[in-house]
């Protein structure tokens, strides 16, 4: 048995595990002691992420679609086939009509090789990936406030803070090992602030809990600033050497009294006022966030919201201090940072700045796209208005991922040609006319970027199925095809040509990821010994800025028609549309079906039951799952995740997007909810007695 | 005398016979500095006195995941692992499991899997003369050193070990290669009782199950404390993963296009799924039943059953439970918790 050293792939905690070996495949798995994340922890979907590797769903040859169905063909025939029917494409359509999805899921040096293949060889920079649909808004938001959008802090100067401000996470299921650390900051004393319209289990070790109604942060924070102004708990020193444009920003706070604030948010005023003085009063306060906070209209906006309540209480900068949007996927971070996005090149690099733009031609040679991109939903977009006519998308799986399902399908129909790279029949491979088998995360060398900025190497533990190949692989293979050779010896070539090109990763090098684990940008060169917390000193953009920011309702608000508001997240045992975690046996187990969320009294007054199938319905479609009566979502409100195909919870979701950075607003939208069969109260099984189920 | 003197100097040696006919597996250190046991390929490599193993000597005999038969429309096979190994430098807490769950996998109905592997195996433990801070099998009997159900234990006297055998297995095991070993001479024994002290006296906790059980058995603590405990658990299954004591296991199967193959793999009590019901019910929805349970067997159930405390007080579950809820931590809280009641 060998256990080779590696890292998670489900979600942006970035947790350090083993994968145990024997006779050629993974039979097991094991966290590491050491690792700075989860110290010989994991969660259930870490220790059981070995399955899925060998399921016989694994697609292992290439498959084109003749006559209507998926038929196996050589790669040579498939690679051929693609190049030569893209080629096709942009040479009729021009280049903007080919639209390509990267994957939060793949390394860092396929995400690169395909932002350049796209940029370079299609000539487009319709790029984008789930990032969009996570946290665009923490990329615009921050970005615009300090220059840079990523976590400010380290996961483990979590245990040392005072004040731990989490608004709109559901940390102990969607970032376990992140909650650990968070438990172990209460254990030692620290305060926990937790607000969100859902209350999560967090909320159970919270000092403060507030429920505000879906939709409402902007209005919540504001509300909190306004108290911290009143009551001359702003750090003046640091908003007056480190920031600008405060002036405006107060100015805005002005009509947000608790008072005012309560009647928005549902949220006492006392409450709010307690907040407050707690974190801007404490030093070491870690604010956190995730997609409670972005995935709304407004989740530029909360965002700023957010960062303006750092800089105002001075707390950011510092180790134990800062702003922490925790981002869900395994390799977000990294995806983002690789440029991955319509507008920008690796570390954010602009496309429209003439300078990157010439740098990036230089290095690739080739004349670069000026224009900005089409976003994921514009894609969508262009696709059902004929504008977009082909597409290639690795790793991702909108067909059950975006908002509004059946417009996407609608639009996935409307395309001439659809490329699909993964490593199992996903919903959106079933419409490909080209499905391309790659490897996973056990069958590859790379890097993945934790949620604090953790470069961190991934590493080779078996072969891939059949002909599965490493997305890697068949990109370059797809490249030399296109006219554009990329040869690379593996993917340590890559990371250096990354780390020419990226300030921030310029010092990131397989060689020095290999003992240890990993490095956290900014680390700017080879001596460099990485980053644990961000703006020290002054910020990436130099001084921070306040933007006053406005409260606006959600686009979709219940009605007599749709008296529900619908929110959407994910459960802690599986991880987005399931493709992976639903083919593992004790993970698909503990949750094998569709559910909502809806509080007792409402289902009381619906006359609906535990187990009870109902009907959930929006103005873009409707979904049957059974019922479970929680009262941890208030009145008026329920909760469905998406991971499930048999009732996908984005038929109903609203595609209405944020101005700025096109988020869609996954976590509102007006629904009804009806119940389908009425069934007799089943009789109540007797309460089994412990002492009856013993097993010795 | 019982008893033989291994030099340091001839290990290698031995180890490097006892692996021409064997899978030789031992605590290797990983390039980011964490132990795991694994296959050896350069003896010299080998970790002498490494923290305890994570996960347990389990795997080596429960796997997480293993296919015992593939079944086509008109054939079954079996999937048997007739390799030979040697595990070298495993602890005594873990010899101790492993007696234990013999009892388990092999009274009454033997499961042939759990069977052959053990038949297969030859165990090398040693002495632990560093226990690490979460050791606690001292209280329990299953540690430092055994006294029984041993193979080989090996004690380390500094320059050489102190080999004693417990089993025909380990008899064999040294026999053979004979000339490697010495005699005894008094001052070794005196050596190894020394260090057998000395081991004893280094452990950070003493745990006393015994005491806690009665609290529980008389009715000392109270649903709220186990409320508590369950309210911090995030099922992450780890603790029942990584116990030496813990044999939960589900079984699927996995279709292939020619075949399909039955699959154990492990389980965890503690999954409110692991007792679902036909219709979707779940008797054990409410965590806290999870949580009480697991407690339950290890310090009630198992003792009535088998005869000893479901723990070997290896301290696993310290290391991997993410919310501090491990037998230790628990077992002191209710010590606690009963003391001040009292003294309240
Ligand atoms: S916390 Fe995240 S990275 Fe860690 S084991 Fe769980 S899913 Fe994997
Ligand atoms: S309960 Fe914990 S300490 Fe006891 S044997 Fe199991 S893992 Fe070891
Ligand atoms: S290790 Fe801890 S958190 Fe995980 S299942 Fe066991 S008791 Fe619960």
């Amino acid at each position: 048995m060998k256990k080779v050293p590696t890292v998670c792939p489900y979600c942006g905690c970035g947790c350090g595990l083993f994968l145990h070996v024997e006779g050629g495949r993974v039979i097991g798995v094991s966290p590491n002691r050491n690792h700075p994340v989860n110290q010989g922890s994991l969660c259930v979907k870490g220790w059981n992420c070995h399955e899925f590797i060998h399921h016989p769903d694994r697609l292992k040859t290439p498959l084109i679609r003749k006559n209507g169905k998926l038929i196996e063909s050589s790669w040579q025939e498939a690679l051929q086939y693609v190049a030569k029917r893209l080629s096709e494409t942009i040479s009729r359509y021009g280049p903007d009509s080919v639209g390509v999805l990267s994957s939060a899921k793949c390394t860092n040096e396929e995400n690169y090789l395909l932002m350049k293949f796209t940029r370079a060889v299609l000539g487009t920079n319709n790029i984008d990936h789930c990032a969009r649909l996570c946290h665009s808004s923490t990329v615009g938001g921050l970005a615009a406030a300090f220059g840079s959008g990523a976590m400010t802090n380290s996961i483990s100067e979590i245990k040392d803070a005072r004040v731990l401000f989490v608004i709109g996470s559901n940390t102990t299921e969607q970032h376990p090992m992140i909650a650990m650390h968070m438990l172990e900051a209460v254990d030692r004393g620290a305060t926990l602030i937790v607000a969100d319209p859902r209350r999560t289990k967090i909320a159970d070790f919270a000092t403060i809990y507030l429920q505000h109604r879906s939709g409402t942060d902007v209005a919540l924070l504001m509300g909190i600033m306004h108290v911290i102004l009143a009551e001359h708990l702003v750090d003046r020193d640091f908003v007056m050497r480190r920031t600008e444009n405060f002036h405006a920003f107060e100015e805005s706070l002005r009509e947000f009294t608790p008072e005012r604030v309560e009647k928005l948010t549902g949220v006492k005023a006392s409450d709010i006022r307690k907040v407050a003085r707690v974190y801007a009063t404490e030093k070491r306060s870690m604010l956190f966030y995730a997609m409670g906070i972005t995935q709304h209209i407004t989740g530029v906006d909360n965002v700023k919201a957010l960062a303006n309540l750092v800089m105002l209480t001075g707390h950011i900068g510092l180790p134990c201090s800062g702003i922490n949007p925790l981002r869900g996927q395994n390799n977000v971070q990294g995806a983002c940072d690789m440029g991955a996005l319509p507008n920008v090149y690796t570390g954010y690099q602009k496309v429209t700045d003439p300078k990157a733009r010439r740098k990036f031609e230089r290095a690739w040679k080739r004349r670069l796209p000026e224009r900005a991109g089409l976003t994921v939903v514009e894609m969508t977009e262009a696709a059902l208005e004929g504008r977009l006519k082909a597409m290639y998308i690795m790793g991702e799986n909108p067909l059950l991922s975006d908002p509004d399902l059946n417009r996407v399908r609608e639009a996935m129909e409307k395309l001439e040609f659809l490329v699909v790279q993964d490593i199992f029949l996903s919903e959106t491979a079933e419409f490909a006319d080209v499905v391309l088998p790659a490897a996973t995360f056990a069958e590859k060398n790379g890097t993945f970027t934790n949620t604090e900025r953790r470069v961190q190497l991934i590493r080779r533990a078996v072969l891939p199925p059949g002909g599965a190949m490493p997305d890697w692989k068949i990109i370059t293979g797809l490249s030399s095809l296109m006219g554009y050779p990329m040869q690379y010896r593996d993917t340590y070539e890559v990371m250096e040509e990354i780390a020419l090109l990226t300030p921030s990763y310029g010092g990131i090098l397989h060689y020095r990821l290999d003992n240890g684990f990993g490095l956290q940008w900014p680390c700017p060169d080879r001596d460099h010994p990485g980053t644990p917390y961000l703006h020290r000193k002054k910020f990436a953009r130099g001084l921070g800025t306040f933007l006053p920011v406005q409260f606006r309702m959600p686009a979709e608000l219940p009605d007599e028609e749709f008296p529900f508001v619908l929110n959407t997240g994910r459960t802690g045992v599986h991880y987005h549309t399931g493709t992976m975690c639903r083919r593992t046996t004790v993970l698909e187990r503990e949750e094998p079906e569709p559910f909502v969320e809806i509080n007792p009294r409402d289902a009381e007054k619906l006359e609906i039951r535990e187990g009870q199938r109902v009907r959930v319905s929006s103005r873009r479609g409707s979904i049957v799952l059974r019922a479970r009566l929680r009262d941890n979502t208030s009145e008026g409100v329920v909760f469905i995740p998406f991971h499930f195909r048999e009732a996908a919870a984005n038929l109903l979701t609203n595609p209405a997007l944020d101005p700025e950075v096109k988020i869609p607003e996954y976590k509102v939208c007006a629904v009804r909810v009806e119940p389908l069969e009425v069934v007799k109260r089943p009789k109540r099984p007797r309460r089994v007695d412990i002492e009856e189920l013993r097993i010795t | 005398m019982k008893g033989w003197i291994l030099p340091k100097n001839s290990l290698s040696y031995w180890l490097r016979q006892l692996r021409k006919d064997s899978d030789l597996i031992g605590p290797l250190r990983t390039p980011d500095g964490d132990i795991v046991f694994e296959s050896v390929e350069k003896i010299h490599e080998i970790v002498l006195d490494p923290p305890a193993s994570l996960p347990s000597v389990k795997e080596f005999f429960l796997p997480q995941y293993e296919t015992v038969f593939v079944f086509k429309t008109d054939t079954v096979r079996p999937i048997q692992e007739k390799r030979k190994r040697v595990i070298f430098g495993l602890r005594s807490c873990d010899v101790a499991a492993l007696r234990l769950l013999d009892r388990f996998f092999l009274d009454s109905q033997p499961d042939p899997y759990y069977s052959e592997r053990r038949k297969n195996t030859l165990l090398i433990s040693v002495v632990c003369n560093r226990p690490d801070p979460t050791c606690f099998c001292v209280g329990i009997g299953a540690g430092p050193y055994l006294k029984e159900g041993f193979d080989i234990q090996l004690t380390d006297l500094g320059d050489r070990y102190m080999v004693e055998i417990g089993s025909p297995r380990g008899r064999r095991a040294v026999r053979e290669y004979s000339f490697v070993f010495q005699r005894p001479r008094k001052t070794d024994l005196e050596d190894q009782f020394e260090v057998q002290l000395s081991s004893t006296a280094r452990f950070q906790q003493r745990i006393n199950l015994e005491g806690v059980r009665s609290l529980i058995l008389s009715q000392r603590v109270d649903e709220g404390f186990w409320q508590e405990v369950a309210n911090r658990c995030i099922q992450c299954g780890g603790c029942v993963y990584v116990c030496p004591l813990c044999s939960c296991f589900t079984v699927t199967d996995r279709v292939y296009q020619e075949h399909i193959e039955r699959v154990r793999l492990w389980d965890a009590c503690l999954f409110k799924g692991f007792t679902r019901l036909a219709g979707g019910i779940l008797p054990n929805d409410a965590p806290v039943s999870r949580t009480k349970r697991w407690f339950y067997h290890k310090l009630i159930y198992y003792p009535e059953g088998i005869g000893g405390f479901g723990c070997v007080g290896c301290g696993r579950c310290a290391v991997v439970c993410p919310s501090k809820i491990d037998m230790a931590t628990v077992v002191l809280n209710i010590k606690r918790v009963s003391e001040n009641a009292v003294s309240g």
